[in-house]
C-alpha cells in the first residue's frame, strides 16, 4: 500500500455495533470472530430476536465456543465445521425477513463465504457489519490456473495448485471472495522478490 | 445536452385532471431505447420563456416507435402542466431529452413492492413491462383519491393480474405501510413515488422495521417553487443575474445564455449541485438529493429546486 493511493476493491472492516430499529439480529462467526461476538454482548444489546451462529476452527489461535456458552443469552449454535455453520446459515435465512441485521466475524476467508450465503438470499454486502479478527491471512485467486489458496500471509507465495510464484495484490474480488495473484516471474523466470509475511 | 425532437401523435383525456400523450420521432424513427423507470425533460416554450418538465415514461421499455408520459394539471404551479393540457394538441412539436434513469429496478431483488400515490404511478408502468419480462416477484400497491381518479387502473389490470392491489380512499381504503413491510422475505425491495406525505410515511415506516437504506427507493420529482427574487453572482462567468419569484436559479442561468449541467431538474439527481462561495443570508434547500448534513453546513445549493433571501450570493459557477 502507498501513501495517499489505495485500491477501491480492498475490503475495509469495522468493528461489529447492534443496528437498530430492527426486527431480529444474526450474528455469524468463526474462530477468532468470537472475540467479536464477545464484545457485542458488552455493549447494550437489542430486545428484538437475537441468533449466533459459530464454529471452532482448526486454523485459529483461539477458539471461543466454551466461553460463548456461558455468555450468550440466547439462541447460540455451535457448529462442529464451517461448512456445517454455512449449511444451518443457508437453512436460517429461508426463514428471516426483511428488517433483520446481520454481523460477521472471523478470517477474511470465512467471512466473504458466508457473504456469498447471505448475499445469495438476497442481502447485499454493504448491508452486514463485518469485523475482521485474529489475522490479516488472505484468500488469494490465482489468475493463471483458477484455483484459490486460503490463509496466505506472505507477499509472494506458491499457488497450491499450480505452484507458480503468486504477488498478492489488493486487488479483491467479492463475487470469489479473494485477493488477486498473478505470476511474479512471468518477465524474468526465477526473478523472485524477498518473500515477507505481510499478513500475519 | 442532446435533444430529441418529437411529435404528438395522439393525446387522451384519462381522468377529469390526466392527460396522456404519445409521442413520436419527428421524422418517425425509432426513439432510443430505456430502462424501466426512465423520464424525459420536455422543453416548452411558454411566451417567450423555455420551461423543462421531467415527465415518467410510461410504455414498454421494448416499444421503440413511441413515447408515453402522462401529465396531470397542476393549476397552482407554474405552468407547465397546464401549458401541456392546453397548449399542446395533436401534431405539436416539443423537444425532450434522451431518456434518464434515476429510479431503476434493483437487479439483485428478489421480491419488488411498487406503491404509487396518484399521478405517481407512472414511472411503474414502465416498471412492470421489465418485471414481467423478466418473469420477476413483485406487488403493485396503487393509491389514489376515488373511483373517477384512478386513471389506468383497466391497464394495470391487464398487466399486473392478481398482483394489482388498489387503495381508493375514499372508499375507506389506505395503504398500511405496516403491514405490507412487515415479514417479507430477504431481498425485497421497495419502491414509491407520489405526494409527499406518502412517501415519507413509507421511508419513515421502512426505518423503523430495520429495512436498510439500499432495500427503499423513492422518486419525487418537485417544481420549483415560487419565491422571492433574489440576485446571484456568478464567479466563472463573471456575472450577475436576477431570479424572478417565479423561475428557479438554474432557468435565470439558462435564460441568461449559460448551460449548466442538469438532468432531472426535479431535486432528485443532484447533477446541477454549484458550489456556494459566499452566502449573507439564508440558503432555502428544496431538494431531496443533499443531506441535512450538507444543507446546513452551506457550502452547496441545486439551483434546480433551491432559493435564497439574501442580499449576497456567490457560486462557483
Amino acid at each position: 500500500m502507498q501513501r495517499g493511493y489505495w485500491i477501491r476493491s480492498k475490503p475495509l472492516y469495522d468493528s461489529l455495533v447492534w443496528q437498530t430499529p430492527a426486527v431480529a439480529h444474526l450474528v455469524i462467526a468463526g474462530g477468532e470472530g468470537g472475540i467479536a461476538v464477545l464484545k457485542l454482548f458488552q455493549q447494550m444489546y437489542p430486545k428484538d430476536p437475537i441468533q449466533v451462529l459459530y464454529t471452532d476452527l482448526a486454523t485459529a489461535n483461539k477458539n471461543y465456543s466454551d466461553i460463548l456458552q456461558q455468555i450468550v443469552p440466547e439462541e447460540l449454535e455451535l457448529c462442529d465445521s464451517e461448512e456445517s455453520l454455512l449449511n444451518n446459515l443457508e437453512q436460517r435465512l429461508k426463514d428471516c425477513t426483511m428488517g433483520t441485521h446481520f454481523y460477521v466475524a472471523g478470517s477474511e476467508a470465512f467471512m466473504w463465504h458466508v457473504l456469498q450465503k447471505t448475499r445469495a438470499a438476497g442481502v447485499q454486502d454493504v448491508d452486514v457489519q463485518k469485523e475482521l479478527c485474529g489475522t490479516l491471512a488472505r484468500p488469494v485467486y490465482c489468475v493463471h490456473c483458477k484455483t484459490i489458496t486460503r490463509d496466505v500471509h506472505h507477499n509472494v507465495f506458491p499457488c497450491s495448485n499450480c505452484g507458480r510464484h503468486l504477488f498478492v495484490r489488493d486487488h479483491f474480488s467479492r463475487r470469489l471472495g479473494a485477493y488477486m495473484g498473478v505470476m511474479v516471474d512471468a518477465e524474468e523466470p526465477g526473478n523472485i522478490p524477498q518473500i515477507e509475511e505481510v499478513y500475519p | 445536452m442532446s435533444i430529441l425532437n418529437v411529435r404528438v401523435a395522439e393525446i387522451e383525456q384519462v381522468t377529469d385532471v390526466v392527460k396522456h400523450f404519445t409521442l413520436v420521432e419527428e421524422n418517425g424513427r425509432p426513439l432510443p431505447r430505456f430502462s424501466g423507470g426512465s423520464h424525459v425533460v420536455v422543453s416548452m416554450n411558454i411566451n417567450g420563456r423555455i420551461h423543462r418538465n421531467p415527465y415518467s415514461l410510461m410504455g414498454s421499455p421494448e416499444n421503440t416507435d413511441s413515447y408515453h408520459i402522462s401529465v396531470r394539471r397542476q393549476e397552482k404551479s407554474r405552468g407547465g402542466s397546464v401549458f401541456m393540457h392546453d397548449g399542446v394538441k395533436v401534431g405539436s412539436e416539443l423537444q425532450i431529452t434522451y431518456p434518464v434513469n434515476l429510479f431503476s429496478l434493483s437487479k439483485l431483488g428478489k421480491k419488488h413492492i411498487l406503491v404509487a400515490g396518484g399521478i405517481g404511478i407512472t414511472p411503474f408502468m414502465s416498471q412492470i413491462a421489465d418485471l414481467n419480462r423478466l418473469g420477476d416477484d413483485y406487488e403493485m400497491h396503487y393509491a389514489f383519491r376515488s373511483a373517477e381518479h384512478g386513471a389506468f387502473v383497466e391497464q394495470l389490470k391487464q398487466m399486473c393480474g392478481d398482483r394489482l392491489h388498489l387503495h381508493i380512499e375514499s372508499e375507506g381504503q389506505r395503504i398500511n405501510f405496516q403491514n405490507l413491510l412487515s415479514n417479507q422475505p430477504l431481498g425485497t425491495h421497495i419502491y414509491v413515488c407520489g405526494p409527499e406525505p406518502m412517501v415519507n410515511a413509507l421511508l419513515l415506516t421502512a426505518k423503523d422495521l430495520g429495512w436498510p437504506k439500499t432495500h427503499v427507493h423513492s422518486e419525487q420529482f418537485l417544481a420549483p417553487p415560487i419565491g422571492e427574487s433574489f440576485m446571484v453572482q456568478l464567479a466563472k462567468s463573471n456575472m450577475e443575474i436576477e431570479v424572478p419569484g417565479d423561475m428557479s436559479m438554474l432557468e435565470a442561468m439558462e435564460e441568461a445564455g449559460l448551460e449548466p449541467d442538469f438532468l432531472c431538474r426535479g431535486g432528485a439527481c443532484g447533477r446541477c449541485e454549484v458550489e456556494v462561495l459566499e452566502c449573507d443570508g439564508a440558503l432555502m434547500h428544496n431538494d431531496h438529493y443533499l443531506s441535512d448534513a450538507e444543507k446546513a453546513s452551506g457550502n452547496k445549493i441545486m439551483p434546480c429546486v433551491s432559493r435564497a433571501r439574501c442580499q449576497k450570493l456567490l457560486l462557483n459557477i
